[in-house]
């Protein structure tokens, strides 16, 4: 890797949810520079007390749409940062970046994760992206990517908050979750908050109906129905996989992508989002996608029943750390 | 220039009114540029529209359409048919 980044590098990763501030951290904690990170997840504080090295700037979630917006411009203007990485919305969440961006004085980065085709064709993204950005990373091969075609795009493996080297085995994993039993299902409850009494409901169903299995369901609250021995807070969810048999959860980018990377089959609702096709995503990468909670405990329990994980150490690439390489390497 | 955050503010659409929503003029059928005017957006009623045919139903008596219904279509019901067109960049909690 070549020498430290001589300016900050700002990451704009406003956006519901834990996904946009995750892969922010994912590329901000393998950086060799100053990284800011500006977000507006309600999870900002999660972020915060497990990796308190990293710089988040965060707006408050509840922030009018026009304040947002302008605090949002205020905040990247004023960072005079040498390198402008914008999280998926190439004119910015609320469309506040697409009188800044031809004006910008430094590198432009986009960080291409799917998105609505609608929205594209609607603000007519191609063309914008093509003429206010110097480089586009597809963070995983297997991400739907509608700008994809355009020239300055580069292909990185999925971006991850951990690398392999640095999860904990089988056995400590285990220690973290609680269990005693041979098997264990964790239930990711990502997503937004109004989605949380499915996880709970959930979490409830399957802890009655698994004999000799532990059930978990990981969420920075109890999750609504979620039996309260059940409930784990823990960031990132990703330092429990390797101690897991089954993770049901969201297709959301992280946990599709962790689940995939720690060899863990993901039972996945698609949930449904303005920009973001959950369902693609699960349709391409989960084991399966029940469309009901009876679905989900018959699906799981089908899942349990075949030959175990083993608790062979995997590795796989982080995509991270070979995009941080790729902007050292332009000089950002 | 266009700005880059423009939006065009005319309807569109003949049968279906909508909001034309493009990011840009250039090239547009509807206005040519901003050419032409609106050619729709005067229209009251659409029975008796020169050289787009007569659609009042008064003039087919007897009618029925697909389902054996009276075909009394009006202006209401061609805005009832679209497709309503989402909104984007306007909650800053989506994903």
């Amino acid at each position: 890797m070549s020498g430290r980044s001589s300016g900050l590098w700002l990451i704009y990763a406003l956006g519901g949810g834990w996904g946009h501030l995750t892969r922010a951290a994912a590329l901000a904690r393998v950086a060799r520079g100053p990284v800011r990170i500006l977000t507006n997840s309600p999870y900002a504080d999660e972020v915060r007390a497990r990796l308190p090295e990293l710089d988040i700037l965060a707006l408050d979630p509840e922030l009018s749409v026009a304040r947002a917006r302008q605090e949002s411009v205020r905040y990247v203007r004023a960072s005079q940062a040498a390198c402008l990485i914008v999280d998926t919305f190439p004119r910015g969440l609320g469309g506040e970046l697409a009188a800044l961006l031809p004006a910008w004085g430094a590198l432009r980065v986009l960080i291409h994760r799917d998105l609505n085709p609608e929205y594209v064709r609607g603000k007519a993204l191609d063309e914008f992206v093509r003429s206010n950005y110097d480089l586009v990373i597809r963070p995983g091969p297997a991400e739907a990517a509608p700008l994809a075609g355009l020239p300055q795009v580069r292909t990185t493996a999925p971006w991850l908050i951990r690398s392999a080297h640095e999860l904990p085995s089988r056995e400590a994993a285990r220690s973290l979750l609680g269990v005693a039993e041979p098997q264990c299902v964790l239930v990711c409850a990502a997503g937004n908050r109004d989605e949380q009494a499915w996880y709970g409901s959930l979490t409830q169903a399957l802890s009655a109906a698994l004999q000799g299995v532990t059930v978990r369901s990981v969420a920075p609250l109890c999750p609504p129905g979620c039996p309260a021995e059940a409930w784990l807070r823990y960031w990132p969810a990703m330092d429990l996989l390797p101690g897991v048999d089954l993770v049901v959860g969201g297709a959301g980018y992280n946990t599709v992508n962790e689940c995939l990377a720690c060899g863990v089959p993901l039972i996945a609702r698609a949930w449904p989002r303005k920009y973001d096709r959950q369902s693609l995503r699960a349709a391409g990468q989960a084991e399966a996608c029940p469309a009901s909670i009876d679905e989900a405990v018959s699906v799981v329990r089908a899942c349990l029943a075949r030959p175990g994980r083993t608790a062979t150490r995997r590795e796989f690439p982080n995509g991270a750390r070979e995009a941080a390489e790729i902007l050292e390497a332009l000089g950002a | 220039m266009t700005p880059s955050d423009w939006t065009c503010p005319r309807r569109i659409g003949f049968l279906f009114p909508h909001p034309c929503g493009r990011t840009s003029p250039v090239g547009c059928p509807d206005c040519q540029n901003g050419q032409i005017q609106d050619p729709y957006a005067q229209r009251k009623d659409r029975a008796g529209y020169d050289n787009y045919g007569n659609y009042d139903p008064a003039d087919w008596p007897g009618a029925v359409g697909a389902s054996g219904q009276p075909l009394d279509f009006t202006e209401a019901d061609g805005e009832t048919l679209v497709k309503p067109q989402e909104e984007f960049e306007g909650d800053m909690t989506e994903s």
